[in-house]
Order: C-alpha cells, then sequence, then structure tokens
C-alpha cells in the first residue's frame, strides 16, 4: 500500500513536471471535508479526460496546471467526487461530502479481520465515533443509544457521572438478564464490569474507560452469526470499537485540540403539593410554653397546614444555633429539594498527535475530564492516554501495538431511597428551608438536623440531638462520602507477518487490568453507627491470540479463510474489609477503628478459556458469498467431563444488484445466517463449599450455603437465525438495512429459585428455553444534498419479543429479582409460556363480574396477595432518529432515541403518595372539600368500588391519611406502576467551521466551534413528571424494572472547541 | 520449509486447546470445602435468638404497640417467609444429621446427632404452631426434592414426638465441642428434649387431649427441666457481630417505634410486678409506667416520651433471649395437673413458675412472695387454668410467637385488643414465593386445610 502510494506520488510529480510547458495558469486551492471544515489530504485532483493530476498536501492543499474551460475533477476515497469547470477564477476551493453509503465498505469483524461488508451474511451497524461523540457524553457507552438497531441502552442520570448504562442487543437473550454484549476495543476484549449495588454510589460500568475522542468508529455485531468467532463471551453480541491510529507517511506531525466546556442543571424534579408541613396530625404539639412546633420526629408531610403561623422549628431548639428559641412562620418552600442541587460543569480538554513516516505510524492521545456534580460535594476526575504505534520491521513484518490507560477519581452520589438524597422526594417535611439545612455544621463542631425527637414536655429543650431515621441531606454529601478510583491498562502488542502476499500471521498478546478501590464512610453525629469499608479490587484479563488469515482471489472466486486459537486467562481478586460496630475515634476512617471484629473478606477467581476456531468465506463474482466457521471452547469452569465443546456457524449473502440492471437501485443484497454460540457459567458452582458464619465468642461456625452448585452442569447453547436485505437507491441517497431473526436459547445455566424448603433458596441448573424474534430496520437518507445546503438523517427501530418457552420440569416460575419494601415485596418473575420479566405484586382486589374494585369493611379497597401479574416490562420497541443538516459552515445534529411499551415500579412516586407530599394527598374532592378535611365536614378521598362483603355497589369518602399511607401508597402496587414509553432529545450540537480565510491568518489548520446540549428536554413520556423512564438503571442489576430513590435528571449546555493545528 | 513451520505453529495452537486445567482451577479457594458437625451445630444455634426476636411476633402477642409508621400491628394479610428457617439452620442441622464422617474428636458422634435432632425438633415446631402444614418429611433434600410436599401438623408433631425420643435416646456419656448454649452439656440437652416434648404436648390439650397426656406423662418421666440453670437460653454478647436484635433496633438505629402495650401494663402495675422494671422503661416524661393503647393508628398529640418503651435490659447488646425455660415447665405442669393428667399439686407449681420467673427476670426470687400475695394472682382454683394462662403470657413476654400460640390454644389472656374491628391472626400467610416455586404442593397445602384459600384466619390442626 505505502509503495503504491509512493509510486502514484512519483508518477503525478512526473506528469506534473512534464506538462509545465503546456500550461495558461496556475489554479491552486484546498480541499475541505464538508462536514467539518477539516482540510483533506490526499485528494486526487485530476483534469478530467487527461491523465495530468495532482494530490492535495497534509494541508489539503493543492496547485495544478490548467487551461480555461478544462474540468477538474476532485475524488477520494470515502467522499463524493465532485467536478468544477475552469473559469476565470484562480482559486478553486471544494468542499467533499462524505460518501454515506460507500458501496466497498470495509468493516471490521470479529477478531480485527477487515471483511467487505457486502459480503457479509449476517447484520453489523457502524456508528463513526464524530457521530457517537456529537456532545460528550460522560459514560461514552450511552452514546449508542437509539443509534444502532437492535440495541437497547437503559441509562443513568448524569447526576452520576459516568453510572450504568446498560446494553441489551436484542433484547433479553438469557433468562438471568445477565446478557452483556462484549466490548472488544482494537481486538482486545474489555472487563464491562459494574461495581455498583442497586443503591448507593453508582460507579458505572467499566466499558467507559475508552476514550470518546480516540474512537474512530464503533461496529455492532448484533448475533451469535457475527460473533461466533468470540466464542462464550460474544454469545450476546459485540460492540467493536476501533480507534484512530497514525498513518503511515504523514511526514507532518497532526495536532489536535478538542475542549469542551458545559454546565449542568438537576432537572425533572416531580411536583409536590405546598399546602400541609410536615407531622401525622393537622393539629400542633405546643412547647410548655404555648408555642407551637413542627413534628420534628415525623419524616413526612401529613401535618398542619402551611398558613404562617409561627412555630419553633427543627434549628430553633438547637443551642447554639444563632435562631434559637425563635418562632417562624409554618409556610410552604416549594423549591426546598431544588435548592439542595447546585449547578454542576463539565470541563474536558484532549490533545491529540499523530503521525508517521515510511514505516513508522503513531498517534499518542491525552484527555482530562473534570466533572463537578449537580449533586453537593461529587466529583469525577477522568484522564486518559493512549497510545497506538505500529512499526515495519521489515517488508514483511510489522509489530504494533496499542496501549490505553485510564484513570477515574470520583466522589458520587448515592442513588436509592434509603441514601443520599433520594429520599427527599420520599420522606420529607414540605416545610423545611433547605437553605437553613446547607450549613450543616455548626461553629461548635456539631451538626444540625432537621429529623428528630421531640422537646421535653417539661423543659421544652431537646436534649438528645441524634438524628432518627434521615440526616440533614448535607451532612450526607459532605460527611457520608463515597469514594473510588480506577486505574486501568488495556491494549495489545502483536506482530504481523506476511509470509505470502496472500497469507498473513498474526500474534497477538492482549491485556485489560485495573484496580478498583472503592471506600465510603458514615460520620459520627449521623443516623446509624460510624463506620467504614474499603475494598480493592484487581482484575486482569489476558488474551494470547493467533490468527493465519488468507485471502487471495482466483479469478471468479474469491478465498478468505482464518484460523486461529485463543487462550483467555483471567484473575480477579479483592480484599473487602468493613467496620463492625462503629469506630473507636471521631474521623478516623481505617479499619483499625473498627470497635469489634471487622468484616473481611478475600477473594480469589482465576479462569481460563482455551479456544481453536477456522472459518471460510467463499465468494463467486462478487455477487454470492458463503461464510462457515467452527469453533472449540474449553472453560475451566465447566466439570471436566463436559468442558469442551464445538459450535459451528453458516451464513450467506447474494448481492443481486450485481445480476439486475436498474438504475434506481444502487445496491442490493440479501442474506441468511445461522449460527450456534456455547456458553459455560462462572466459576466454582460445581463443587461444594461451606459458607463462614459469624464467630461466637472464639467458636467459628460454618454453614450450608443457600445456593446448591452443580457438579453434572453442562454448557448450553444458544441457536440464532437472521435474514434480512440492505437496498440502496438513488445513488444510494437512500439505503434500508432490514433484518428478521429469531434466537433460541437452550439449556441455559441458571441460578433457579427453588422452595426454600428444600434447604437451598437456589440451584445452579441447566434449564430453559428463551426464544427470541424481532426485527430490526435502520433507514439512512439524504433527502437534500447541495454545495451549501445537506440534511442527512439515519433512523433506526426494532422490535423484540422474548419468550420464555420452558423452564424447568418442576417448576415454572423464575424469579429474577424481588424488592421489598414496609413488608410488601415485588417480583420480577418469568413464568413458563409467557413473555420474560413479569412485573408481579399485590394489585386491587377485583369484582370478577364488573372488574370494579373491591372494598373493604372500612370502604378501604382490598388488595391480592403478591402474585398478580403485571405483564413483562421489556419494551414493545425502541430506537432512535439522528438528523444532520449543513448549511455553509453550520451544522445543526441532533439526536432523539425513543422507546415504546415497558413498564416499571415507581417506589419514589409511592413514597412521595405516602408520606403526603404528593400533589394527590391535597386534591379537592367531589364535594370541593380538601380530601384532607375531616370526613365529618365533606372531606376524605372518594372510593367506589364493590363491597366484599355484600356484593353491592359502594360510593364511599375515607380518610386521605389512612388510604394513601397504609393501603394504597404501602401496599398496592398495582397504582405505582408506570409504562416506560418516551420520546427523548438526547444530544444537540449546532457547530461552526471558520472559513478557511481566516485560517490563514491564524496558526491553525481548522477551528470548529460548537454549541453543544445533552439530554435538553424529554419530549414526551408517558409516565409522570419527576421520573426519568429512560434512566432507571439500577446500578448493575442487568434488568430495569423499578425505580427506587432515582437521581434527578441532569441537562447540559455548553461549548465544544476543536482546533486543528 | 516455511509452510511446515506454519503448520507446526497451528497444530500447537490447536494441541493447547485442550480441556485439561489445572486440578484446582475450579476448586473454590475462598470457602472451606469441608465442615464439621459442631461448626455445623454452632451455626444453627445461631439463628435460634431469630425465633423470638422480632416486632411481629411481640404485636401477635400484644406485647408491644407501635408508636410511629402505625401498620404491621395492625395485622394486615401478608405473608411471612419461612424460607430462612429451612436455608439456614434446619440445612445445617439435617447436613450433620445425615452425615456418615462427623469428627469423634468433636464429641461422641451419636450427641453431635441427637444435638441436631433436638434443635431441628425444635425448629420445626416452631415452624408449624406459626404456618399449619409445612413441608417436613420431603423438606431438607436438596436436588433430591426441590418441590417437597407439606405434611400435615398432626403428621409433624407425631414425628417430632418419635425424634425427640430417639435423640435422648441415643446419647452416650461425653461432652461435645462448639456448643454455644450448653456448654455441650448433654445432660442439659436431653432434659430440653423431654421438654420440648413436654411443652408440645401440652399444645395438643385441645384437639387430642389423650394424646396429649400420653405424651405429657412420657416426657414428664424422662426428666425435664428442673431448675432456671437447665433453662434454653440465647445469649448475646457485646459485640456486634453477636449483638441482640433489639440493640440495633433501640441503640444504633435509634428507633423509638415501640411502647409497652396498656394491656401488659394494666396486668403488671396494679399488682407491682417486680418483673414490669425490667420489661419496661418509665416514660420519661412522667417516670411513670404507661402503656400505650394497642393498634391505634393515630393518637392526636402522643410522644414517645408520653409511654413506656422497651426496658433496657430488653435491648441490651448482650440480653439473653429465652426460648424454654423452667418457668414454662412449671406452668405447663401447674396445667396438667389442673386437667388431672398428672399427679401434681397445681397450685404449688403455680407459685413455683411464677417465683422462678421473676428469678429469671429479675435475678432474684425476692418479691416473689408479697406478689403471689395479692389476691388477683394468688392461686384459685376456680379459675386455676385462666390464671396459669395470664401468668404464663406474662412470663414469656418479648417471646411473642411462643404466647401467641398459647393464647390460641388457652384464649387467654382473654381482653386482648382487634385494631379497627381486626381479630388476631391464628396463622401466618405462607410465602409468596411458594406459591411460584412449589405451587402445586402448596395449593394442595391450602386446599386441604383452608378450602382453597390461604388466609391468616385460617387455623392450624391444634387450635380448636
Amino acid at each position: 500500500m505505502r509503495n503504491k502510494t509512493s509510486l502514484i506520488f512519483f508518477f503525478l510529480i512526473v506528469f506534473q513536471i512534464s506538462n509545465v510547458f503546456a500550461q495558461e495558469k496556475t489554479v491552486t486551492g484546498t480541499v475541505l471535508v464538508a462536514r467539518d471544515g477539516m482540510p483533506l489530504p490526499g485528494v486526487n485532483v485530476l483534469i478530467q479526460d487527461s491523465n495530468r493530476g495532482t494530490i492535495t498536501d497534509m494541508d489539503g492543499n493543492y496547485s495544478i496546471a490548467v487551461e480555461s474551460g478544462d474540468v477538474l475533477v476532485f475524488s477520494s476515497v470515502g467522499f463524493q467526487t465532485v467536478e468544477r469547470t475552469v473559469g476565470d477564477q484562480n482559486v478553486i476551493d471544494v468542499r467533499l461530502e462524505m460518501n454515506l453509503q460507500n458501496l466497498d465498505e470495509v468493516v471490521v469483524t470479529a477478531l480485527g479481520i477487515s471483511r467487505e461488508k457486502k459480503s457479509l451474511g449476517y447484520a453489523t451497524q457502524e456508528v463513526e465515533g464524530e457521530n457517537l461523540n456529537l456532545t460528550n457524553e460522560q459514560n461514552v457507552l450511552g452514546s449508542l443509544s437509539g443509534r444502532i438497531a437492535g440495541v437497547q441502552v437503559t441509562g443513568a442520570s448524569g447526576a452520576s457521572m459516568g453510572g450504568t448504562q446498560k446494553i441489551k442487543i436484542r433484547g433479553v437473550n438469557s433468562i438471568s438478564g445477565g446478557d452483556q454484549p462484549l466490548i472488544v476495543v482494537d481486538g482486545t476484549p474489555i472487563s464491562n464490569a459494574n461495581f455498583s449495588e442497586s443503591a448507593g454510589a453508582d460507579f458505572g460500568n467499566l466499558g467507559q474507560d475508552v476514550n470518546p475522542n480516540d474512537i474512530e468508529s464503533v461496529n455492532v455485531l448484533k448475533g451469535p452469526a457475527a460473533s461466533a468467532l468470540y466464542g462464550i463471551r460474544g454469545q450476546y453480541g459485540v460492540i467493536m470499537i476501533t480507534t484512530k491510529s497514525g498513518q503511515k507517511g504523514m511526514k507532518d506531525i497532526n495536532v489536535q485540540l478538542n475542549s469542551s466546556f458545559t454546565i449542568e442543571r438537576a432537572a425533572n424534579f416531580m411536583p409536590l403539593q405546598n399546602m400541609y408541613g410536615g407531622g401525622s396530625s393537622q393539629e400542633f404539639s405546643t412547647l410548655p410554653n404555648g408555642d407551637p412546633y413542627v413534628a420534628m420526629g415525623v419524616d413526612e408531610s401529613w401535618g398542619p397546614r402551611m398558613d404562617g403561623t409561627p412555630v419553633r422549628h427543627a434549628w430553633s431548639f438547637y443551642p447554639q444555633d444563632p435562631g434559637y428559641g425563635e418562632l417562624a412562620p409554618f409556610s410552604p418552600q416549594p423549591d426546598n429539594i431544588e435548592d439542595y442541587y447546585e449547578t454542576g460543569y463539565n470541563l474536558n480538554n484532549g490533545v491529540t498527535v499523530s503521525g508517521g513516516n515510511e514505516n513508522t505510524a503513531y498517534r499518542l492521545s491525552i484527555n482530562d475530564t473534570r466533572i463537578e456534580g449537580v449533586e453537593p460535594n461529587t466529583y469525577l476526575n477522568r484522564n486518559n492516554v493512549g497510545l497506538d504505534a505500529s512499526l515495519d520491521l521489515t517488508d514483511n513484518l510489522t509489530v504494533s501495538s496499542n496501549i490505553n490507560y485510564a484513570t477515574n477519581d470520583a466522589q458520587r452520589p448515592s442513588q436509592g431511597s434509603e441514601s443520599g438524597a433520594g429520599y427527599l422526594v420520599q420522606w420529607f417535611q414540605r416545610n423545611i428551608d433547605m437553605n437553613r439545612l446547607r450549613n450543616y455544621q455548626y461553629d461548635d463542631g456539631t451538626f444540625q438536623h432537621w429529623n428528630l425527637r421531640s422537646p421535653s414536655s417539661e423543659t421544652g429543650e431537646i436534649t438528645n440531638f441524634d438524628p432518627l431515621y434521615w440526616n440533614n441531606p448535607f451532612f450526607e454529601a459532605y460527611e457520608n462520602t463515597s469514594n473510588d478510583r480506577r486505574d486501568r491498562f488495556f491494549g495489545n502488542i502483536g506482530l504481523t507477518y506476511n509470509v505470502l502476499p496472500s497469507l498473513e500471521l498474526r500474534a497477538f498478546v492482549r491485556s485489560d487490568m485495573y484496580t478498583q478501590n472503592i471506600e465510603s464512610r458514615s460520620a459520627f453525629g449521623g443516623t446509624g453507627l460510624p463506620g467504614f469499608s474499603i475494598g480493592k479490587y484487581q482484575n486482569r484479563e489476558m488474551n494470547y491470540e493467533f490468527l493465519a488469515v488468507y485471502d487471495r482471489t482466483f479469478g471468479d472466486i474469491s478465498v478468505n479463510a482464518t484460523l486461529g486459537g485463543n487462550i483467555f486467562d483471567r484473575r480477579y481478586s479483592y480484599l473487602y474489609q468493613s467496620t463492625v460496630g462503629g469506630l473507636s475515634t471521631p474521623g478516623y476512617y481505617n479499619i483499625e477503628a473498627s470497635i469489634d471484629r471487622p468484616e473481611v473478606t478475600n477473594y480469589l477467581l482465576r479462569k481460563q478459556i482455551r479456544s481453536g476456531f477456522g472459518m471460510l468465506s467463499l465468494g463467486y463474482r462478487d455477487t454470492y458469498f458463503v461464510d462457515a466457521s467452527i469453533r472449540n471452547d474449553n472453560s475451566s469452569t465447566l466439570p471436566e467431563d463436559n468442558n469442551s465443546y464445538w459450535y459451528p456457524s453458516i451464513s450467506g449473502s447474494f448481492v443481486f444488484s450485481e445480476l439486475v440492471d436498474w438504475d434506481l437501485l444502487s445496491f442490493g443484497k440479501l442474506r441468511a445466517s445461522y449460527a450456534q454460540a456455547g456458553s459455560d457459567l462462572s466459576p466454582y458452582q460445581t463443587t461444594m463449599a461451606f459458607g463462614v458464619g459469624t464467630v461466637y465468642d472464639g467458636t467459628n461456625t460454618l454453614t450450608v450455603p443457600n445456593n446448591l452448585n452443580n457438579p453434572d452442569i453442562e454448557p448450553s447453547f444458544a441457536h440464532s437465525y437472521e435474514a434480512g436485505f440492505d437496498l440502496r437507491f438513488f445513488n444510494s441517497r437512500l439505503g434500508l438495512d432490514f433484518t428478521y431473526y429469531e434466537q433460541k436459547n437452550e439449556n441455559q445455566i441458571i441460578s433457579l429459585d427453588v422452595s426454600g424448603a428444600s434447604g437451598y433458596s437456589s440451584s445452579i441448573i441447566n434449564a430453559g428455553l428463551i426464544e427470541n424474534k424481532g426485527f430490526e430496520l435502520s433507514v439512512n437518507a439524504v433527502p437534500v444534498q447541495t454545495d451549501n445546503f445537506s440534511w442527512e438523517s439515519v433512523f433506526n427501530i426494532n422490535r423484540n419479543e422474548s419468550m420464555v418457552v420452558e423452564l424447568h420440569p418442576d417448576i415454572d416460575v423464575y424469579t429474577y429479582g424481588s424488592t421489598t419494601y414496609s413488608s410488601v415485596t415485588s417480583y420480577l418473575n418469568s413464568y413458563e409460556g409467557k413473555p420474560f420479566g413479569s412485573l408481579v405484586g399485590q394489585a386491587y382486589q377485583r369484582d370478577e363480574a364488573t372488574g370494579q374494585i373491591l372494598l373493604g369493611a372500612d370502604n378501604m379497597p382490598l388488595y391480592t396477595d403478591a402474585t398478580h401479574d403485571f405483564g413483562s416490562v421489556l419494551p414493545d420497541f425502541n430506537g432512535g432518529f439522528q438528523n444532520t443538516f449543513r448549511f455553509g459552515n453550520f451544522s445543526l445534529a441532533a439526536m432523539i432515541d425513543f422507546q415504546g411499551g415497558g413498564q416499571f415500579f415507581s417506589r419514589s412516586k409511592m413514597l412521595a403518595v405516602r408520606t403526603g407530599q404528593d400533589p394527590v394527598t391535597v386534591a379537592t374532592n367531589s364535594n370541593g372539600m380538601n380530601v384532607r378535611d375531616p370526613l365529618e365536614e365533606g372531606g376524605g378521598v372518594e372510593v367506589s368500588g364493590i363491597s366484599a362483603e355484600t356484593g353491592e355497589p359502594v360510593t364511599a369518602f375515607v380518610d386521605a391519611r389512612s388510604y394513601y399511607r397504609n393501603v394504597v401508597g404501602r401496599r398496592i402496587y398495582e397504582e405505582w406502576l408506570f409504562d416506560a414509553s418516551y420520546v427523548k432529545l438526547r444530544e444537540v450540537r449546532l457547530g461552526y467551521n471558520f472559513g478557511q480565510n481566516l485560517m490563514e491568518r491564524l496558526p491553525f489548520e481548522a477551528v470548529n466551534v460548537a454549541l453543544i446540549a445533552r439530554n435538553p428536554v424529554m419530549i414526551w413520556q408517558e409516565a409522570p413528571e419527576g421520573i426519568d423512564p429512560s434512566e432507571i438503571s439500577t446500578g448493575s442489576q442487568s434488568i430495569s424494572w423499578y425505580e427506587s430513590g432515582q437521581l434527578r435528571s441532569v441537562r447540559s449546555i455548553g461549548v465544544n472547541l476543536n482546533i486543528t493545528f | 520449509m516455511k509452510k511446515s513451520y506454519i503448520i507446526l505453529m497451528l497444530s500447537s495452537f490447536f494441541l493447547w486447546s485442550c480441556d485439561n486445567f489445572d486440578d484446582e482451577i475450579n476448586i473454590n479457594p475462598n470457602l472451606p470445602n469441608q465442615a464439621s458437625g459442631t461448626q455445623l451445630i454452632a451455626s444453627a444455634q445461631l439463628s435460634l435468638s431469630g425465633l423470638s426476636a422480632s416486632p411481629k411476633g411481640a404485636f401477635m402477642a400484644q406485647y408491644l404497640a407501635e408508636t410511629q409508621y402505625v401498620g404491621q400491628s395492625l395485622y394486615p394479610q401478608e405473608s411471612t417467609s419461612f424460607y430462612g428457617w429451612y436455608q439456614g439452620p434446619l440445612m445445617d442441622l439435617e447436613t450433620v444429621i445425615t452425615s456418615d464422617d462427623l469428627n469423634a474428636n468433636e464429641g461422641p458422634v451419636a450427641n453431635q446427632v441427637a444435638v441436631a435432632k433436638i434443635l431441628k425438633a425444635y425448629y420445626f415446631w416452631n415452624i408449624t404452631d406459626r404456618w399449619g402444614d409445612v413441608p417436613y418429611s420431603e423438606a431438607l433434600q436438596g436436588s433430591e426434592d426441590f418441590t417437597p410436599a407439606y405434611d400435615t401438623q398432626e403428621f409433624i408433631y407425631n414425628d417430632l414426638f418419635e425424634e425427640l425420643k430417639e435423640a435422648t435416646g441415643m446419647m452416650v456419656p461425653g461432652n461435645i465441642d462448639g456448643d454455644i448454649i450448653y456448654g455441650g452439656d448433654m445432660e442439659k440437652w436431653e432434659k430440653l428434649g423431654n421438654t420440648i416434648r413436654l411443652l408440645m404436648a401440652l399444645r395438643l390439650s385441645e384437639v387430642a387431649p389423650e394424646k396429649a397426656s400420653e405424651e405429657f406423662n412420657l416426657a414428664w418421666n424422662a426428666g425435664v427441666m428442673s431448675s432456671n440453670g437447665d433453662n434454653f437460653v440465647f445469649e448475646h454478647l457485646n459485640d456486634a457481630n453477636n449483638q441482640n436484635y433489639w440493640y440495633n433496633q433501640v441503640v444504633d438505629q435509634n428507633r423509638e417505634w415501640w411502647a409497652i402495650t396498656e394491656n401488659l401494663v394494666e396486668e403488671m402495675q396494679p399488682v407491682n410486678d417486680p418483673r414490669l422494671p425490667v420489661y419496661a422503661n418509665p416514660a420519661r416524661a412522667t417516670g411513670e409506667f404507661v402503656g400505650m393503647p394497642y393498634g391505634i393508628e393515630e393518637i392526636e398529640g402522643a410522644e414517645t416520651e408520653d409511654y413506656s418503651l422497651l426496658g433496657s435490659e430488653i435491648f441490651a447488646q448482650d440480653a439473653s433471649i429465652h426460648l424454654v425455660t423452667y418457668a414454662q415447665v412449671l406452668f405447663a405442669v401447674a396445667e396438667a395437673a389442673e386437667r388431672s393428667w398428672i399427679s401434681e399439686d397445681p397450685e404449688e407449681n403455680y407459685n413455683m413458675a411464677v417465683e422462678n420467673s421473676i428469678l429469671q427476670w429479675t435475678g432474684t426470687s425476692e418479691g416473689a412472695a408479697a406478689f403471689l400475695s395479692n389476691p388477683e394472682i394468688s392461686f384459685n382454683s376456680d379459675t386455676a387454668l385462666e390464671q396459669i394462662a395470664e401468668q404464663r403470657w406474662v412470663h414469656l413476654y418479648m417471646f411473642g410467637y411462643e404466647a401467641w400460640s398459647e393464647w390460641r390454644r388457652t384464649g387467654y389472656p382473654n381482653d386482648l385488643v382487634t385494631p379497627n374491628g381486626v381479630e388476631i391472626p391464628a396463622r401466618l400467610n405462607y410465602p409468596d414465593n411458594e406459591a411460584f416455586n412449589n405451587r402445586e404442593n402448596y395449593n394442595q397445602a391450602v386446599e386441604r386445610q383452608f378450602g382453597g384459600e390461604e388466609s391468616i384466619y385460617g387455623k392450624v390442626w391444634w387450635d380448636e
């Protein structure tokens, strides 16, 4: 390749010289990329109908001798060719449009093997890095949302600063829900582990350690067909990230600077009532002197009307408070929750240097991200350094290396209804002035809280200032901190040897290693015992890979064959310690300070998979293609007798546009494939081990574990079938890509919940058959394309149905998860014969004939036990819509993603109602009275239904507090299920390229400035305001089915500056 | 040459990918692969306090009232899981009982098995009393049976009698190690085994009086507890790893959620019961013992300082949890004598029962004579059964589930409250999950006992 280029170069120069004498004038100019105004080197500039031409230099400049009337043809691979007729002008600047649908598009497939896209018999979809990274998402994997048909992303709020972004490809493929795709960066599989739990800090998934600015493209291999070559780990799809690299022969050093700054605001607050304040009764309690006081022991808003009555607030009981002893109005604080949040910012700076010469190419990138969160005292600092280099040792032998270093240092807010500020919507008083709580610590070192015991009825003073159930949220933010830090290296080093022109041997060592530290503190002076925990988690994953790739064309027949082997070796260990019984010294956060024997766990995990595989693909006349592969995996985690297994795949494609001659159709392809993928399980699940119990006064206790391991486990297999077509019309300005697929996941290895009376809660078994069916449609269009204006549009949609066909001979329910609050449990179950993932819980009891709600003797609704099936939580469809407009130097890009169907249970909403904060608890009833007014005065909530006793219809008024607090807001989950449909404007970018004229006067080659907005608006959602259905990822849970103390949504707006030197 | 080199490389790669791994690679290095009998027994013993320490149990017997977040004390229809008992202590005990390689260095193998059998019987007795029919003979079989059928309570009682006899019968001289209850003293275990039988027999007084009397006599003659020193008590430690449930609630979590009920205070206060200052602390506001009315959702202006909350000794970090006590034996004997099952003096046993209860709770029996001299308290053969039951209720303080069983059997105390007109439950509902994981057997059990509709008002077999 290199030689060829130099050769062309050489000839062009020769031609240029030889034509010096024939010239009439010299035209110069610059060729720019239309999209971003960046100079485009290496463009062929030819005079039509001649053999004369030149190419543009590193700065996109060219100079050519022409005669008037000549037609200049500007062409470059990946761009649309442009023709210009030479007139009087001496300068001809040209902007080249990217070729949206390059017919000879080359895609990187499994194991980094480049293939022509048209030869593939299965679906893949690619996004360019620049499209992915419109607005610097905190967790780059979140940017995939809506951009690829068949990929569903459930995110976390921006307040988490890089929180969990869960990715599902083609629905749920595993009963246990643990079907995350494999993430591969430049051929190196990297860990996408997640250390978060369903509450507490959301540390996010580790895949985000990839520097977004390094990403050249992301290619998603959707089914096992595409990923058969990754074996077990590719079973649920592969996200292949290709990073940018330097180019040989660049000569010049190219330096790019990318900076962005955004400000971030918390948003989407739940509307709350502003009529009644804290307490459980509408009368104030009074001090011995007759002064009324706020019911500080009650973390609910069922108290007196907030009519401005002067009362003693919690702060007035602190002798060290300047307002000690004072009365202040009992009035609503409509913005008290908003007041807790701050304006955050996100500052991102990146520099890349790339270059190369005859036999080397390199690219170095450095990136620094600093985020201050919208929750007080939260931050994330992230640094990425990447080095990609290759060196030709000889003509045939190349050594290459790609090394990435990432570090994250964060202090994150807690999510969940029981920690951090998540409780404010749920257990709080509408009369509390947040600004009064802001100075949470008095000068004497004591802390100010709001949730206190009532004052003594004798003295009117509070003597015990220990907070009851909740801390001052600022105390939480500044004293009960959670810190995490991660250092990570991943990358590879490899040799590529061209034995023959058509045979290449590659040997790579790939590695991903990280150390994750997590610390958390509970301070003296808050609720519960002070404590400290620290964990250090280390992972090292090595892949030793060998490949032989044979690629040759014999006449009409092309052959591509690969033979390879891989050894995967993982070693993971951690040491976790936590204090027990409190800390010996305030402020001394160390395990040494544990009052009682601390909890200590050290853990080691080892796993190996050895694999061999082969693949053969044949093409005939660029029209018919067939691929076949076979793989053998040996996993150390399976029982010895069952640990080796083979699985094949076959696919074919037919480029029928080669055979038909229809001008409108630029390209047409049919494809079909069948593939198997085998799967193993986590280590240590085939032999018995005992649990270690508490040590009682020197006596060790051991216990039989709750999960029963299984020495007879077998590998499980997924069978997938897919078929689809790829059509492009009107010179590729309209493209349609459609895939239909079916996947049968058989004999899955799951931990099945069994009757606890068996002595175990669950058992590792082979069970089940899940069937997934669905389609994916991707439409690409360029409705308008002129020199000055263009409009590009990409629309993706997919629909997936997951059905549990079989489970177990004796048990037909699989419980994926459950959540309990106030002794009421709800479940996510899968029932044999039903769609995957039913939300199950307590519903209204209903009259069979009329469907009306049954009421008890006290006219309160009756409820079922927690076995009512509310249907699947999975969405019916989801997708995205991206539009890019270019007008002169301006460009506007907007990304919308959407989801239809699906549902979730919202504990935040339920508790907001239960604790009297929700507006429904102060509604006006049909008597024109407030529902909180006494029943005898016409107040109360109107309920109608059928009396369970008499069978007669009943309409009655019931006490609002009992109704919402003890019945509906506590026990009837049916009320708190919400449809998860939404349409969200996820990203907007308005960019401007400074003109070439300006650049000539500045020391830059190109400058692009953009206004960017992340998550600017939720266009529509079915669920009530205050809950974001697109951000219900609950820590590391692989299926999102309930929301509990979700972090507030974050809207960001800012600027981005991109400079090339 | 070159080609053969390549082939060699490739084939060597395929040779690597074989299925022989290091033998140890899939053996969990983080957990022990073996457990001794006494380690498992000790683990099962750690769960004992949980049988008693539970707000729900205290509500069933109306010892405690909720001061805030009133809900559970209103007796909602809700399921209560029994899984923890099977997966935890029972499976540990079953593993000991079925083991064929117990280590005799930790004490005679027969004694390890005997202790495991007694504990297993005690857990099952508690479970069946709460839920009714439960999985028993097919339970604890692991992968042999993931869906165990429910046995009738009658079958379970009969089988437990035999199991307990077998356990005490197999004992040989020699203590066992690692016993955190009795320090390995087999004599005490033998007495406990017989005492459990005695108390179980009494439970059948209404449903099968003859069988009850027969088993009672057998147990009595076999030798039951003879002093508070024989009591079956779980002692918590001054150590957060082994601390009292109530300490965590009241001290660590700062919860003043439970006050002593008005019923209990009215039972004890007028007769100057010396146990009251142990059971409860005086109300902070007044320094008096003030009980809280049970099951009232809203008490206007009520503050926790107005009521007597849990006694400091009750929520102490190292509090003792009394499970089976000598005073219970004496109350049982008094009642059996009153029923003419045995020829003992009911009054004498009643008096001793009260005296030993006071000794157990206050550390001294000094106030007993004065207390017994109260006209309401001193033995009256006309109301003996009621008196015995009332005093047993006072004695069983904080072991609400046991007191609730005795309330269901005897109907005393007969002045317990029905909050908002809601009756006191007659059993606990099965765990929701049984309807998922063990549906057929669950449905069968519900059908057999309650005609298809599960309810907390369905009666267990012995509850006539």
